[in-house]
């Protein structure tokens, strides 16, 4: 029970869909009333960044194609969080995964270039899903054996790993006679091919939307995914239903990585073709919040990263044109996230006047 | 190496090693008070972040250090009632909310920052006169000792002289440390005493966000002098994980603080002294320590039993 400013919420007994529903609603208001207050930080006129935003994002057909191309690695680390956090396994090092992924895609497309395309795109899939779910495995099994929480495990490998990358990119991978910390550029054969004709749209769309109906499958139809999430409701009655927890639990974080992985190779073949420190703007990260928004739902992950595209997307023109900062994305993620896990709470309680003795 | 070189090598390892413990010292500090109140807390890089620019944006627009340092420790607290609101309020997720804190504060100083900061680049970042060393009469002058000991920031006087002892005193020594223990080991039954558990969270969690306010004020006022959004670097996981590996007591902290800092300096001392060894390797060093930290605290007993649940009255 809450009690302030003398009104007092009580749990209500039963909560309905549209009271939920009509809860993120006013989450979403609340959060857009902050965006607004940030934006008038910046010294724009609200509207016309709002504007220049929407328009830039989802304004014409080229804007919506460029929309899911952001939209596309957002959903492959958002799709490996919702199979982690569906068995309270706390994996945040999506990051971390995501760059072993595009490590090993970058690797495969500077070495194996004698290979047909379509041989080398199989390779680059299966090498990122591997490299991703080793970088994965770490967390898991140190979990399993020693209990130690992937929640800090994970973090810190994101950090060992992008150390490990700017090693390399200092040195052994580095392009010869470049100033810029990059590999070379792998061959355009070797590149996804694009799905939209003459757009940056690729083949790494689709695999994620394909991926997005796996997951589903997985979680909802296997006996597997059953207890994934069975484990995260109530781990202890999983024990005695004899779920092997351990094994689930590296399983859990060696597929989360894969599939993070998998969204590093798709970056790395389907856009730019050699690595770089900066081809993620923290999308492991961001992925938390797009999972919860998406209420761990492989339909609501799709859902919600084509919205946090078109935000990266349309901040673009934005700041071209209202010259209000792109970080502002950043922020309006984090705020609905506030503002949303707020309201579902509030959903469920009702207000009532404090009685004074209780 | 001669012996001159030796010693030398030696003072600025140790002086090092408590300068840059300093900030994970005083994250570590707050963050076991609040995970003694039986709170999961994992906003200290979030906090620790928001404490840094805060307090770097209040130097250097008042031109008053210790101004900033004020703010930056007040920034800590006040996002940190916002952690307290959500988790112990609203009862979400502790993880959930943790996370949501730093994710927050990330693209909110982000933002500010490009805000404030227009006109300058990656190439030209703002930057200030840092704080500058206190040298303790007469003590510092003693030998090796003197270098060591008394050659430090003020801030890390106050965090090993006044706040470790202040904290062992509050939590061993007064009812209300007391009171706070038990909260963090049965909340259930100090709420039928009577006590208030959720006003001790409440205060736990906006202590534990002011000293983290505190750490990152330190990095960007004592330690770099600028801000940069990557400024923390894992500290505040780190502080997590040292709470841990000190097995929730003070004076055990205190020591895996110095350890990590200990670490930290000989790596940044390996590349001063032109060691052929690529330094991004060394930089990884603290974190694979963290990783190999927790596996090993994990099993230890001081961790309070109601850790991370959240209290509901039935």
């Amino acid at each position: 029970m809450i009690s302030i400013f003398g009104l007092t919420l009580e749990p209500r007994k039963k909560t309905s869909i549209p009271l939920q529903t009509a809860a993120i609603l006013v989450g979403l208001v609340a959060a857009f009333l902050v965006s607004a207050a940030l934006i008038a930080t910046a010294g724009a006129n609200v509207f016309n960044a709002l504007g220049y935003m929407f328009k830039g994002a989802y304004g014409d057909w080229d804007a919506f194609v460029e929309t899911l191309v952001q939209a596309t690695p957002l959903i492959f680390t958002g799709l490996a969080i919702v199979v982690a956090f569906r068995a309270k396994v706390f994996n945040i090092g999506a990051e971390g995964q995501f760059f072993a992924g595009a490590m090993a895609a970058t690797w495969i497309g500077l070495h194996l270039t004698g290979l047909p395309g379509p041989v080398v795109w199989v390779l680059i899939i299966i090498g990122s899903i591997i490299a991703g779910g080793i970088w994965g495995f770490i967390p898991g099994i140190l979990k399993a054996t020693l209990g130690a929480s992937e929640i800090i495990t994970t973090v810190m490998l994101n950090y060992v790993i992008l150390y490990i990358i700017s090693y390399l990119l200092s040195g052994p991978w580095r392009e010869p006679d470049q100033f810029y910390l990059q590999t070379a550029w792998f061959p355009d054969h070797c590149r996804f091919p694009a799905v939209v004709p003459l757009s940056r749209l690729h083949l790494g769309f689709i695999i994620s939307l394909v991926l997005a109906a796996v997951v589903y499958l997985l979680l909802w139809k296997t006996p597997f995914g059953f207890e994934i999430r069975s484990i995260g409701i109530n781990p202890r009655a999983s024990r005695y239903k004899g779920i092997r927890i351990k094994k689930t639990l590296v399983l859990v974080m060696v597929i989360s990585g894969a599939i993070a992985g998998l969204g590093g190779g798709s970056e790395i073949a389907g856009l730019h073709q050699q690595l770089r420190l900066d081809i993620s703007t923290g999308y492991g990260y961001t992925a938390i919040i797009i999972a919860l928004l998406g209420r761990l739902h492989p339909v609501g992950v799709i859902i919600v990263a084509i919205f946090f595209g078109g935000l990266v997307n349309g901040s673009t023109s934005m700041q071209i044109n209202t010259g209000v900062p792109v970080a502002l994305v950043h922020c309006i993620q984090g705020v609905v996230l506030i503002f949303v896990l707020t309201a579902e709470v509030l959903a469920t309680y009702r207000i009532r006047r404090t009685e004074i003795d209780e | 190496m001669n012996d001159i070189f030796q010693t030398v090598f030696l003072i600025s390892l140790l002086s090092g090693m408590i300068r840059i413990a300093t900030p994970i010292f005083f994250a570590a500090l707050g963050e076991l008070i609040v995970e003694r109140s039986g709170i999961l807390n994992l906003g200290v890089e979030g906090a620790m972040l928001a404490g840094a620019f805060v307090g770097f944006v209040g130097g250097f627009l008042t031109g008053s250090l210790w101004l900033g340092v004020l703010l930056g420790i007040m920034a800590g607290g006040l996002l940190n009632l916002l952690m307290a609101f959500m988790s112990v309020t609203l009862k979400v997720d502790q993880t959930v909310a943790g996370l949501t804190i730093n994710l927050f504060s990330a693209g909110l100083t982000f933002y500010l920052f490009r805000i404030i900061f227009k006109g300058f680049g990656s190439s030209n970042l703002p930057n200030l006169h840092t704080f500058n060393v206190i040298r303790i009469p007469i003590l510092s002058s003693i030998p090796f000792i003197g270098e060591v000991l008394f050659s430090q920031y003020l801030l890390s006087y106050i965090a090993f002289l006044v706040v470790l002892p202040g904290i062992f005193f509050f939590l061993y020594r007064t009812k209300y440390g007391l009171n706070l223990r038990c909260i963090g080991e049965n909340p259930e039954a100090m709420d039928m005493k009577g006590v208030k558990v959720s006003r001790y969270q409440y205060l736990a969690l906006i202590f534990g966000g002011m000293m983290a306010g505190a750490g990152g004020a330190f990095l960007t006022l004592a330690s770099a002098g600028l801000f940069v959004s990557e400024i923390i670097g894992g500290r505040g996981w780190i502080a997590i994980a040292i709470v841990i590996f000190g097995d929730w007591k003070p004076f055990r902290i205190m020591l895996a603080a110095l350890f990590f800092g200990l670490l930290d300096t000989f790596q940044l001392q390996i590349q001063g002294i032109g060691v052929q060894f690529p330094y991004q390797i060394l930089l990884t060093l603290p974190y694979i320590l963290t990783i190999v930290a927790v596996a090993i605290g994990r099993r230890r007993a001081g961790a309070p039993i109601h850790l991370g649940i959240p209290y509901k009255r039935k």
